[in-house]
């Protein structure tokens, strides 16, 4: 591991060096330059050197240039170079206004202040001009540990608890004594076990053997999955030949790691149901417009997928226009556009479906079969060849990055979004069929087209309208999948045989059939895969679906509809 | 679909046929200004993303020797064919390369089942490949030279230096075939050889009915979307804070499993990635944000900041711009490490050529055999014996605006395809 070792006096945002000969090295120097001039030095120096300022920044607790530190570390820090000067180093200053032009203010690191030109006005640099700088690799490794230790004291609790399991797992005897004397003072429940956490991870590696075992004991308690490894490393420890640990001690170690991987089996188990759920939904949300287009009308839309990709390349052209009008605001508040305008879309375009090949087949499935294996083709090239062979890539919005943890669980947002959006969609679809005037003619032309011509109703608009919308829903799932996945001409072919797979076991014509499939076969497929890996595991699901498709030939409920007649 | 330069070579076989029959002599007078050399990439499919950029920079490349006078003298006559990303078609292609057009050499092959559908046309027929991607290596044709990357260019750099990094858990991950599986296995053999214990070696060990690893490490199927569980296990492995993840996850699921894997709060420099299938070309379509830190090991990049590096690239984007080719992408173009490799291919066939005397292919390949250098955009690459190259192998890592920064870089590291079982 890294060869300082710290030892931090945090009294509010302070760290101190102690218990080395650098920290006497570093605490004459405490008088010397400024830590913004220490960190401008850094810039330049040699691993060696850049290493030692690092430490005396740390020793210092030098808060100030702690954001500084985290954007070198991350390429933030520019090069600013005057003709007749030493170059300047800067952070961007970019202003609103800005934003759009190739121009930004620069504030200079080691005055704090913004650069001005000779005449005392701001001075506005070409953003080309400027060359990032980057710390060597393993300088950005002590970095890290750098504002690690100085995030132990951040106001974020969770940037702090963060920190405290990091700097535990380094097992480091400074780090140590930094994590106890934040303890001490810690007020923040969460941040204190988290803390506790990291005082016996560090224990683990550097305590005797009763520091180990009370550290065994604690982490324990604390269900720490980091610590997991690490016990197991000690058992096999106490366990070689010629170790002199007690019965008692070797029960201890093995109960602890019982109870974490009793723990862990847990975290597992929630997660899978929540992986699942949410694979599901996915399924769910792919296969629902089919449900309605092949499932209640009886067309086997093969061109089902490529409209899935049409609402996803919406998603792409709406981020893209929004982006361009909006800047970043476009960028974050793209996506509640494009779903309606997705929708929309695929809508139209399963209109003009309908109108121009489906409407002459209605009698003839298996001929739609291959008209709508033709459109299926021809939209593919047709995408390639109007956006281009290369994915596209849809930037997700903030609000759909990141995830909460619950108990070792992480949810992602973008899941937790789908699995709403699947409800909601699920809901708006049966509402629509069920409680509107247009559902009640949609199922009546659907059960027996002729009786429902002769009440009035036309069977060929209600035909019309029923695609249109099984089309849109197909571009609600484009729009989704755009956000876990790439968009390109091939998106559909992806989804295609899922989406059949899990209306035809769901029983066609059935949209609780198609709910129960969905989330069966996405919870299934999670649970197999930690025991039979993905390829295997979705081997066993077709096979499982086919088995079942034998004892019962018309799914999950089996309806009545015009194409089994 | 054929491209002009097959039509043109077409008439030019017809002309010369006819020439022939009625001239005697004579019109073999025309024939002695050119030589045939064969481009063999999928123009369409699936891999036509990739292999169309590597079609582009032979073009390039041809152009090039043939401004500054050729081949000893003659112009390269390039002779494109689409293998559509059809591997039984390449075989059929290779064939009528070498048979009907009867080229001197060919360029081509992106992978490995491609490469391994035409290799015995090319026996057969005794023709020459160059072969110029990244590959899982246990292969060496004599009528094959690899320029490509052999898993000790690449995958072992990448593992030395995570080790070196303070790396102890290795997760394996990729995608469902062959290039995956063997270089996974020879990784796992070379990790345990530094003392990495079994348990971690994260993704799963398969073993046949006699205790022997048949298959080390997750894989997933082309085209696999639902990285969920995957991440999950990944996170639950690198809990501990000391893991890497070793992707060979080809194509669209990167997509899917890098969006995943920053939305489980995995960072960089928790656990860092390096793949090796993705290069700058890749990058265009990938989500760069969400790669931003992890790493790549190659043998070129094009951030390299050499001179021969500059022209390269410079003269590559010129050469777009007034390039007369049916179908050519002008805009937003990158060079990565296999269009690299297929230009230094093409340099190294010319000075064999030009140091045998002769477009005969055992008198080139024994040229080859013996070693010739040359001056690339990735460095000096030397050809080896062993029908592979000696060249400089490069860490780079991700930086949000899809290139890659220089981090580490090994020098003159020799190519050697076999590998399985050589490790102590």
């Amino acid at each position: 591991m890294q060869a300082f070792s710290l030892t931090t006096f945090v009294r509010g945002l302070f760290l101190l060096l102690a218990c080395c000969p650098l920290w006497l090295h570093a605490q004459e120097k405490t008088t010397g330059p400024d830590s913004r001039a220490l960190f401008v030095e850094a810039l330049t120096a040699d691993n060696d050197r850049a290493n030692e300022i690092l430490q005396e920044l740390a020793a210092r607790g030098a808060t100030e240039v702690r954001p500084l530190l985290e954007e070198w570390r991350a390429g933030g820090i520019y090069a600013f170079e005057r003709a007749d000067a030493q170059p300047l180093y800067v952070t961007l200053a970019t202003t609103p206004a800005q934003e759009e032009t190739s121009e930004t203010y620069i504030r200079n690191v080691e005055t704090d202040e913004l650069v001005e030109n000779a005449d005392g006005d701001t001075l506005a640099v070409e953003k080309g001009d400027l060359d990032p700088l980057f710390p060597s690799r393993r300088l950005r490794r002590n970095l890290l540990q750098i504002v690690d230790l100085i995030a132990l004291g951040s106001p974020e609790a969770s940037e702090r608890a963060e920190a405290a399991i990091a700097l535990g797992l380094k097992g480091d005897a400074g780090y140590l004594t930094a994590l106890q004397e934040r303890r001490e003072i810690e007020e923040n429940g969460a941040v204190q076990d988290a803390l506790d956490e990291g005082i016996a991870l560090a224990q683990l590696s550097l305590g005797d053997r009763e520091t180990k075992l009370e550290a065994v004991q604690r982490l324990d308690e604390l269900n720490s999955i980091p610590a997991l490894d690490r016990i197991r490393a000690l058992q096999r420890e106490a366990t070689a030949e010629g170790s002199d640990w007690s019965a008692e001690d070797l029960a201890a170690l093995q109960t602890a790691i019982h109870d974490l991987e009793g723990y862990l089996k847990w975290v597992d188990f929630f997660g899978t149901a929540f992986r699942g759920l949410s694979a599901g939904a996915v399924l769910l949300v792919v296969a629902l417009g089919l449900a309605i287009t092949f499932g209640l009308m009886g067309v086997i839309n093969m061109a089902h997928g490529e409209m899935i990709a049409l609402g996803a390349y919406t998603v792409y052209f709406v981020q893209q226009g929004m982006a361009a009008a909006f800047g970043p605001i476009g960028m974050e508040w793209y996506f509640p556009v494009a779903i309606p305008v997705a929708f929309l879309v695929s809508a139209l375009a399963g209109l003009i479906l309908e109108r121009s090949v489906i409407q002459f087949l209605y009698k003839r499935p298996l001929e739609s079969l291959l008209a709508t294996w033709g459109v299926s083709w021809i939209l593919q090239q047709a995408f390639k060849l109007l956006f281009g062979a290369q994915n596209k890539n849809v930037e997700s919005p903030t609000w759909l990055l990141g995830n909460i943890t619950v108990h070792d669980i992480s949810l992602g947002y973008n899941r937790l979004f789908i699995i709403g959006f699947a409800i909601l969609i699920l809901v708006g679809t049966w509402l629509l069929l069920t409680k509107t005037p247009l559902g009640l003619c949609i199922r009546a032309v659907m059960q027996n087209p002729q009786m429902a011509a002769s009440m009035g109703i036309s069977t060929s608009r209600t035909r019309m309208a029923t695609f249109a919308f099984g089309s849109g829903l197909a571009g609600l799932a484009g729009a989704f999948l755009s956000q876990i996945g790439s968009v390109g001409s091939g998106l559909g072919q992806t989804y295609i045989v899922d989406s059949f797979m899990v209306v035809v076991a769901g029983g066609v014509g059935n949209l609780l059939g198609t709910l129960y499939t969905a989330l069966g076969i996405g919870v299934i497929d999670n649970t197999l895969q930690p025991f039979l890996g993905p390829v295997m595991g979705k081997i066993c699901v077709l096979f499982a679906i086919i088995l079942f498709l034998q004892w019962k030939p018309g799914g999950l409920f089996p309806a009545r509809s015009r194409a089994l007649d | 679909m054929f491209s002009f330069s097959d039509k043109l070579s077409r008439i030019g076989r017809s002309a010369l046929a006819l020439g022939a029959s009625l001239l005697g002599f004579t019109s073999l007078a025309h024939a002695a200004d050119t030589v045939k050399v064969g481009v063999l990439h999928s123009l369409s499919g699936t891999m036509a993303i990739s292999e169309t950029s590597l079609r582009d920079v032979l073009l390039f490349a041809f152009d090039e020797i043939n401004a500054n006078g050729g081949v000893m003298g003659k112009q390269i006559e390039p002779v494109v064919v689409d293998g559509a990303s059809d591997w039984p078609l390449f075989a059929e292609k290779a064939k009528q390369l070498l048979v009907q057009d009867d080229v001197a050499v060919v360029f081509g092959c992106w992978t490995s089942v491609s490469r391994k559908s035409v290799l015995p046309v090319f026996e057969q027929e005794n023709g020459l490949l160059f072969y110029p991607v990244q590959y899982e290596g246990e292969e060496m044709s004599p009528n094959i030279f690899y320029t490509a990357e052999a898993v000790n260019q690449q995958a072992i750099p990448a593992v030395d230096f995570l080790l070196e990094e303070g790396r102890k858990k290795f997760y394996l991950i990729g995608t469902d075939y062959v290039y995956p599986q063997t270089t996974n296995l020879v990784l796992l053999e070379y990790l345990r050889s530094k003392g990495v214990p079994v348990e971690n070696i994260g993704g799963g060990l398969r073993k046949d009915g006699n205790g022997n690893v048949i298959s080390a490490g997750t894989y997933t199927p082309f085209g696999h979307t639902d990285y969920q569980q995957i991440v999950a296990d990944i996170k639950k492995f690198a809990a501990t804070g000391d893991a890497c993840v070793i992707n060979t996850i080809n194509g669209d699921s990167n997509v899917a499993f890098f969006k995943e894997f920053a939305a489980s709060g995995l960072t960089a420099d928790e656990c860092p990635v390096v793949s090796f299938s993705l290069s700058e070309d890749e990058f265009r379509s990938l989500p760069a944000a969400d790669l931003a830190g992890h790493l790549g090991a190659w043998t070129y990049f094009m951030s390299l900041d050499t001179p021969e590096n500059k022209k390269f690239v410079q003269n590559f984007q010129q050469w777009l711009k007034t390039a007369d080719v049916e179908g050519l992408e002008r805009d937003n173009r990158v060079t990565c490490s296999p269009m690299v490799l297929s230009y230094d291919g093409v340099y190294l066939w010319k000075k064999a050529v030009e140091q045998a005397g002769s477009f005969d292919v055992d008198k080139v390949i024994a040229e080859l055999e013996k070693g010739i250098s040359f001056d690339g955009p990735g460095g000096e690459v030397t050809t080896q014996e062993n029908h592979h190259l000696t060249k400089d192998v490069y860490i780079g890592e991700t930086m949000p605006n899809g290139q890659f920064r220089v981090i580490e870089s090994y020098e003159d590291v020799y190519g050697e395809p076999f590998l399985k079982g050589t490790f102590e």
